[in-house]
């Protein structure tokens, strides 16, 4: 191989034209595998349709699990806490720096006052 | 060994259970286990219609399976062939007035054969198989 395009290193050496090599090897034993697949199936019916246990498959989106599933039974037992909590989450930053003020000040008042 | 010389293949079969008590189920682990053993011939159960030739059904097909069994008949690659297994997918059996029914499995997709029984034995189901393998053979060779 054309040492201009090897770079040798203390940990070993690379060379491009290699890798491209071995990406065209791959590529022609996929290509070959896949011609190897029938061809004789029905294209948009039932036999181009994934199998899912007999279940249509899911729209956009809804096979996706969000995190709110993974946290189900946490949420679940903190429900009373959460319930109260997540409605002060405005999203408005204002709205937290009041929050933020109001109890630095009580926290001031508290302990001046102990 | 292959058993079809249509097919060019061993036949490969996917059980659908669209409702049955489970006792169909039994007499075809039966039919694939030692004592019968069909796997011999390259008969065997699979995991995905998508790689069956075979639909083999049990139950009466209720309400929730029926658009599953549509779906999982379609899915299937042609040729592909019907043994509808047990008394109740061939009738209703003992459920035939049952509100939740909307069976036989014939209601809902076309049947090439029949096995009667509650349940029916592994020998009646090989039968069927066999025969139905053999219908499918002479079909082709006829188209």
């Amino acid at each position: 191989m054309n040492t201009v395009w090897t770079m040798t290193t203390g940990s070993g050496t690379w060379n491009p034209l290699l890798w491209l090599l071995a990406f065209a090897v791959a590529l022609i034993v996929s290509l070959f595998i896949r011609s190897k697949g029938r061809k004789d199936y029905k294209v948009d019916s039932g036999q181009d349709m994934p199998f899912i246990s007999g279940n249509d498959e899911p729209k956009n989106g809804g096979g996706h699990i969000p995190a709110s599933n993974m946290y189900w039974g946490f949420l679940e037992s903190m429900k009373g806490y959460y319930k109260r909590v997540v409605p002060l989450h405005t999203g408005v930053v204002t709205d937290y720096l009041i929050w933020f003020v109001g109890v630095m000040a009580l926290t001031l008042v508290i302990g001046l006052m102990a | 060994m292959k058993l079809s010389q249509t097919l060019g293949r061993s036949l490969w079969a996917f059980l659908f259970n669209s409702g049955s008590c489970n006792g169909c189920e039994i007499e075809m682990v039966a039919t694939v286990t030692p004592r019968y053993d069909v796997e011999r011939f390259g008969i065997k159960l699979v995991g995905s219609p998508r790689h069956a030739d075979l639909l083999l059904i049990t139950g009466a097909v209720t309400r929730k399976m029926a658009p599953r069994l549509k779906r999982v008949y379609e899915q299937m690659p042609d040729p592909k062939v019907v043994v509808c297994v047990g008394a109740c997918g061939v009738s209703s059996g003992a459920f035939y007035d049952s509100y939740n029914l909307v069976g036989p499995v014939d209601q809902i997709i076309p049947v090439d054969m029949y096995v009667p029984g509650c349940p029916p034995r592994p020998e009646a189901i090989i039968d069927a198989v066999v025969k139905v393998l053999a219908g499918l053979e002479a079909s082709e060779k006829s188209a």
